[in-house]
């Protein structure tokens, strides 16, 4: 991206980094150990460029850890280092959820079904839990208006995610917009 | 034919996919429930519930219903779908990004984006909790995960696990 001289680092070296992180980062907690790999053990980014990255991963569509591994490791070894830390990133996952998967879905076992249905119920905890926080962070009027407009579009109208995307990015860019603009 | 649907669905799912991987939940769910029928609610968010117990994105849980519909080609399937386009959409940025820095919309995007992914993570609770608080030992899990998760930073992979031993002997 931005800086001259991106530190060159082999394909294998993004292939371990990425990959370990995919297949030992349970349960959240993928961006600080990722962080971890790229700035402090390997020193492919220094803490403002991963910083830099984080922020284009979270910008735009797809999920964060695949797109920070696309940016890292196009920036240490092009597209062939994009590629390997990519597939390093979501193969893993894929593995061991798919063993997990066979086994939990293909089974008429009780006990496997309980187990599922206890799971469920605390992914769902899990997930109300991270947005009750993330809400609390932007207390005023405006985001709270956006929030409570877009989840009302998506559960009582059954609006399309295109659609919701297209309607409320324009609104949300013309009332965030800075105040000294708006004067 | 149901191959090429879910690459379709799933395509979709990943451009449109801002705000990292559970802003799509809602239009997923939409998708591979109430449209094309393939899983139902409650196998949904027990999909969800794996994603979370797997390494990795949450977002694999893409495999699952590929898995569902079409075996371990419609696994292969759904996560090229939902990871691939979005990878080369962020490749391509990430040479022009350097390009925007002190572009005043660069900021005002990422500004404005913010609630409107959070809406969505809003409805993607709700869309989850209709398939999976279907009791009153559920709902009492996910109150009491919501609790746990406020006030302290366990591990939430430990604590579906915890949840699937809970279940295994409770809810079986």
């Amino acid at each position: 991206m931005d800086s001259p001289e991106p530190k060159r680092g082999s394909l294998l070296g993004l292939a371990i980094s990425f990959g370990r992180v995919s297949a030992t980062a349970f349960g959240g907690g993928q961006m600080p150990a990722i962080r971890r790999e790229v700035v402090r053990r390997n020193g492919w980014l220094d803490d403002d460029s991963f910083l830099e990255v984080l922020a284009l991963a979270q910008l735009l569509p797809g999920s964060n850890p695949s797109n920070v591994a696309v940016l890292v490791g196009s920036r240490v070894g092009g597209m062939a280092g994009a590629a390997v830390a990519f597939f390093a990133t979501v193969l893993p996952g894929f593995a061991i959820l798919m063993v997990l998967g066979a086994f939990a879905l293909d089974s008429h076992l009780p006990w496997v079904g309980g187990a599922l249905r206890g799971c469920a119920a605390m992914a769902v905890g899990l997930t109300l839990a991270n947005t009750i926080e993330l809400t609390a962070k932007r207390i005023n009027v405006v985001d709270i208006a956006i929030v409570a407009a877009v989840a009302a579009f998506v559960l009582v109208l059954h609006a399309s995610l295109a659609l919701t995307l297209a309607i409320f990015i324009p609104v949300a860019l013309v009332l965030t917009r800075p105040k000294s603009e708006a004067s | 034919m149901t191959l090429r649907r879910l690459a379709l669905v799933f395509t979709i799912l990943s451009l449109l996919g801002f705000g990292g991987g559970n802003a799509i939940i809602p239009q997923m769910h939409a998708d591979v429930v109430d449209h094309y029928h393939w899983i139902t609610s409650a196998e949904f968010t027990r999909f969800f519930a794996l994603g979370k117990l797997a390494p990795g994105p949450t977002t694999t849980m893409a495999a699952l219903v590929g898995y569902a519909v079409a075996g371990l080609a419609g696994a292969v399937v759904a996560t090229i779908a939902v990871f691939v386009p979005a990878a080369v959409l962020v490749y391509g940025a990430g040479h022009v990004w350097g390009r925007l820095r002190g572009n005043p919309w660069r900021e005002r995007f990422a500004r404005a984006i913010k609630p409107v992914v959070l809406g969505l993570l809003w409805a993607g609770v709700v869309t989850l909790a209709r398939g999976a608080t279907d009791a009153p030992i559920t709902i009492g899990i996910a109150v009491v995960a919501t609790i746990v998760m406020l006030r302290t930073d366990w591990n939430q992979a430990i604590l579906v696990l915890a949840a699937g031993a809970f279940g295994a002997v409770v809810l079986r």
